[in-house]
């Protein structure tokens, strides 16, 4: 693989913080009770919303709403990248979830930039993003089709383990980022923080906090939901299932080897947890650790 | 419908809502509902309604907090609308509201451009009879014969 060019970033601030911050003008009388559209800048527009939904914690993301970010995003786009890197927590992803999930951008829209580039050089390219667009498409049909219904198991736990066997909220070491493995916690900062995971970091926390610490997927999709800038009941939920075993033939786990390769060399270095690590395991020993019901290779 | 208002929602804050191409310069409002996003699983993080705020100041909408049908005829009565316009969504809770303002007013609910169209019923069990259907209508010619994913 050659070395992955610097990914674009699409949180870089676009407006000189000093700069005040002003919606576009409206064509029609404000009235009492609207929320304001003008803010000498990004600082008191975050002050304003804390004070105006005082339920909600956290601050602002790194990553910015709005068009020009998301435009940004959609011409960096690069197919044959993305098909090479993906996996890797430095791979060439798009980082267009929140905007594709709000509609900033429309799922049509990506689809024919990414069906131009595919088209573009002579050579036939893969078809990997076109192909993850369409699990964008896919979840939100089946939301339509299942409403409120994708809360629940789609299909029994292959886990071997009752559903009763897993804890109904998530413990407060995992959401404040203070399990003492590296990663977990890396993971779990990220996610409060700056509202946006990568996909296999997703699917390493999830697999943690459904198979490691045996927790209702439910719970851990509540906490995603809080603080994915994404975050949309379908991908979301389905995507726990899948990693729980009720939307899929097997529960999907990971091990310190699959972590080490896809995640950049960025957790075991340092990690307080290195030497009694509980990842550090062939895929067949740690199924037989956390599951009594023998399952197929994984991965 | 000849003076309606626009209700702009969470799925659809870019500017090529339907609703803001078909009726431009019309009154539009987004609002802030206390279970936006979210749910039961809420309140959504600080994050979220920043990045939620920063596109809707791109946009030609009022912003306000409460409930949505509520808001939303409130606002119509304000500009004296005979009807409300807005887009598809894919959300149940916004189909709640959605039916809480089409109960007082017409609503007429605009299309997106959809990502594929797939002929009826669609097979829904798993991902890969789904691709079945949309891969092929999806695949650009020239990259029909891709072998490398
Ligand atoms: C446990 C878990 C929870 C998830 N929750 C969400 C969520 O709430 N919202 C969400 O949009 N995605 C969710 N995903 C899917 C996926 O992780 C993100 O869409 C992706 O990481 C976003 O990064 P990107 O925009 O760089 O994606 P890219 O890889 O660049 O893909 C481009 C676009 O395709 C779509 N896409 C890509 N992969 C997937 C996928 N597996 N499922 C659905 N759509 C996909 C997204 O819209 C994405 O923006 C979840 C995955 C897991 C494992």
């Amino acid at each position: 693989m050659t070395a992955p060019a610097p990914l674009p970033d699409p949180t870089a601030p676009d407006q000189p913080s000093a700069a005040g911050l002003a919606g576009v003008p409206l064509g029609w009388p404000a009235d009492s009770g609207d929320l304001p559209r003008r803010f000498p800048g990004r600082e008191a527009l975050v002050q304003e919303l804390a004070a105006r939904f005082p339920e909600a914690s956290g601050g602002a993301s790194p990553i910015r709403g709005g068009s020009k970010p998301a435009l940004a995003a959609l011409e960096a786009l690069d197919p044959v990248r993305y098909a090479a890197s993906r996996n890797h927590l430095d791979g060439a992803v798009s980082g267009l979830s929140p905007y594709i999930r709000h509609g900033v951008v429309s799922l049509a829209q990506v689809r024919d930039l990414v069906q131009q580039r595919m088209t573009a050089g002579p050579e036939p390219v893969s078809e990997k993003l076109l192909q993850e667009l369409a699990w964008r498409d896919y979840w939100q049909r089946l939301w339509l089709r299942l409403g409120d219904g994708l809360w629940e198991n789609l299909e029994p736990l292959k886990t071997g383990h009752p559903e009763a066997a897993y804890a109904p909220g998530l413990p407060g070491d995992i959401d404040e980022g203070r399990t003492g493995l590296a990663c977990i916690d890396a993971f779990a900062r990220e996610l409060v923080e700056r509202g946006w995971l990568h996909n296999h970091a997703r699917m390493w926390l999830a697999a943690y906090v459904v198979h490691w610490r045996r927790v209702r997927w439910q719970a851990g999709a509540r906490w995603f939901l809080r603080h994915l800038l994404d975050g949309d009941p379908a991908s979301n939920n389905l995507s726990w299932q899948w990693v729980a075993s009720s939307f899929s033939a097997k529960p999907y786990v990971f091990n310190r080897a699959n972590l080490e390769r896809f995640g950049a060399g960025r957790h075991c270095p340092g990690c307080p947890a290195a030497a009694a690590c509980p990842f550090e395991a062939s895929y067949e020993a740690l199924q037989a650790q956390l599951f009594p019901t023998p399952q197929g290779e994984a991965n | 419908m000849e003076r309606p208002v626009l209700w702009i929602h969470a799925e659809a804050l870019g500017p090529a809502n339907p609703a803001l191409q078909a009726h431009p310069g019309r009154p539009a409002l987004f609002v802030f509902e206390p279970g936006l996003l979210a749910g039961d699983a809420g309140p959504i993080s600080l994050q979220r309604i920043v990045f939620l705020y920063e596109c809707l100041l791109e946009l030609p909408v009022t912003i306000r907090q409460g409930d949505g049908a509520e808001e939303v005829l409130a606002f119509a009565a304000r500009h004296r609308a005979d009807g409300v316009v807005t887009s598809a969504w894919v959300d149940p809770q916004l189909g709640e509201i959605a039916a809480g303002v089409a109960a007082a007013l017409p609503l007429q609910v605009l299309e997106p451009e959809p990502f594929v169209v797939l002929p009826q019923p669609v097979d829904l069990r798993r991902f890969s009879r789904y691709w079945k259907l949309a891969g092929p209508r999806l695949r650009p010619d020239r990259a029909g014969t891709d072998t490398f994913s």
